[in-house]
């Protein structure tokens, strides 16, 4: 109980304080798992729209692929992520291995079956007619698409902020493939770890509320957006 | 003048053939019902016209022009028979259609009011499109399509799924909207008052293919064999060595020429008459009588005539 009011009082003294250190960690976590959440969306959205509408064979089969992909540990994507950057493996000579594009990959990695996952929930959800209705209306495949995203909006937000929350406060893999290095690779949830394991228990708790803030304040802004009213 | 025109269309889905029309024109300002029982390719039909789905082979030309994929749909306005549609007020549903049409936004509203007080659904303009009543829902649906004022309007079912007060409602509004809003309409429907009722000429479809088109009464006279004629509402009987149709209503108890043997399996109050149903051979025969006459009981036969009658080959 001690610990975690000290946790609180050290929490407000780092980020009251302008720690420049705290400061960067965030803003490189902000940084790794916004881009990787932006990079699963771009690809995971047309994938979960091709396997909620297409009608091909297999189309199941990859559904339930990807249901799978929605609950691999990150860890197991990170090791194996590893084992294709590290300096013998087959993108050894990208020289990628423990750095920040490496960890956007693998969060990528991870994020991406959440993406698509939640997208195709979303737009099963729509009325199945709806595309045919806005061809019959004359709109063009980008018009359609758009109108669709926005009847989709409620699913495809709580696509972001699953793919997000999963890959902010994922530890297993940003440490197998950033390094923990810091001033580099370090992110909140390594430096939770560093901490802990220094026995500086205040910091850590302190570093775990202000990942918590920056979950908050995330998925506040999304959750607006999604809770918008159509006119 | 925009006709519409099917030369040599087929239409097939998952390897069978669900349309197959060899030529059949739709004629500018007219009211067709494409009439058939289900699964009889209507709606391929519209959605064809509509450019929704490209033949296998063929073309169907508005106006002279070829329908595309697109091009298609910007001179026809289709009412699908579900009632889809998207997500916000009834309002917001009408505006999207017209904007998708490139009318501008100061001419939205004026568009949407006027055609929202002619479909009865000024009341439930700002109400979410989704909770609607089914009625109100068929309203709306139509109310988008008779908005965009198409040069060919093509109504999928447009009074299925309501309880018969509205149903008889809307019937009855139908033609005025259409004169109003509608230059060439095609409707699709498997109900034969309905179809009588809102148009002026008749294309009868039956697996895919057309059995009958012209004028209602033209269709109605002839009809060409004994499919269509059970289709038109004609009680169709054997006859030497052919089949006689008897249209709705010339059936009668009493002997006369022609005449049949009816087996009486049923005799049903009505309320305001009686009505008989049996047999005449294997062919089951529904007939309504004047009332007073002496009724007979079931189990008993019959001597019935028709007043009328159309020799099929």
């Amino acid at each position: 109980m001690r610990d975690l009011a000290r946790g609180f009082a050290e929490a407000l003294r780092l980020l009251g304080g302008g720690d420049r250190e705290l400061w960067s960690v965030v803003l490189r976590t902000f940084a790794i798992s916004g881009g990787a959440t932006l990079l699963a969306m771009v690809a995971g959205v047309p994938l979960g729209y091709a396997l909620a509408r297409g009608r091909f064979r297999g189309r199941t089969v990859l559904l339930a692929l990807v249901n799978t992909g929605m609950g691999v540990p990150p860890v197991v994507v990170g090791l194996v992520v590893w084992l294709f950057l590290t300096r013998s493996g087959p993108l050894g000579a990208l020289d990628l291995i423990y750095t920040r594009r490496a960890m956007v990959l693998a969060q990528f990695l991870i994020a991406t079956p959440l993406v698509v996952g939640f997208t195709a929930a979303a737009v099963q959800a729509l009325p199945p007619q709806l595309p045919d209705l806005l061809a019959a209306l004359g709109a063009g495949r980008l018009r359609a698409l758009w109108i669709l995203s926005r009847e989709a909006k409620l699913g495809l937000l709580a696509a972001v902020m699953a793919g997000f929350g999963a890959i902010v406060s994922e530890v297993g893999a940003s440490m197998t493939v950033g390094g923990n290095l810091r001033g580099s690779t370090r992110v909140l949830t390594t430096a939770i770890v560093t901490e802990t394991s220094r026995g500086n228990l205040p910091v850590a708790l302190a570093l775990g509320l202000v990942l918590l803030l920056l979950a908050f304040l995330v998925n506040l802004l999304l959750t607006l957006l999604q809770q918008r009213r159509t006119r | 003048m925009m006709d519409v025109s099917l030369e040599g269309v087929a239409v097939a889905r998952g390897g069978r053939t669900v349309l197959d029309v060899s030529a059949l024109s739709f004629l500018s300002g007219t009211t067709t019902a494409v009439f058939g029982p289900n699964g009889a390719g209507k709606t391929t039909l519209l959605r064809v016209v509509a450019g929704l789905d490209r033949p296998s082979r063929g073309t169907v030309r508005i106006g002279g022009a070829r329908v595309g994929h697109d091009r298609g749909a910007q001179r026809t306005a289709l009412a699908f028979q579900e009632q889809v549609f998207i997500g916000g007020s009834v309002r917001r549903n009408l505006d999207l259609a017209l904007d998708l049409r490139r009318v501008p936004a100061a001419e939205r509203a004026g568009r949407i009011a006027a055609v929202a007080v002619a479909c009865g659904v000024a009341t439930v303009l700002d109400r979410p499109a989704r909770l609607l009543s089914v009625g109100e829902a068929q309203r709306v649906n139509l109310a988008r399509a008779l908005t965009l004022r198409a040069p060919v309007t093509l109504l999928d079912e447009p009074l299925s799924g309501i309880d018969r007060i509205a149903r008889t409602h809307l019937l009855d509004d139908l033609p005025r909207l259409l004169a109003t809003f509608a230059a060439t309409t095609i409707l699709v429907t498997h109900d034969r008052e309905e179809a009588f009722r809102l148009a002026d000429h008749l294309v009868i479809l039956v697996d895919g293919v057309v059995r009958a088109a012209g004028t209602k009464t033209a269709v109605f006279r002839a009809p060409a064999d004994r499919t269509v004629a059970e289709l038109l509402g004609y009680t169709v009987l054997p006859w030497e060595a052919g089949f006689l149709a008897v249209p709705p209503g010339a059936l009668r108890l009493g002997d006369g020429s022609p005449a049949f043997t009816l087996h009486v399996e049923r005799v049903i109050d009505m309320g305001d008459h009686p009505h008989l149903v049996g047999r005449v051979g294997d062919v089951r025969v529904d007939l309504r009588l004047a009332g007073g006459e002496p009724l007979p009981s079931p189990g008993e036969t019959r001597r019935v005539s028709a007043r009328s009658c159309v020799v099929l080959r």
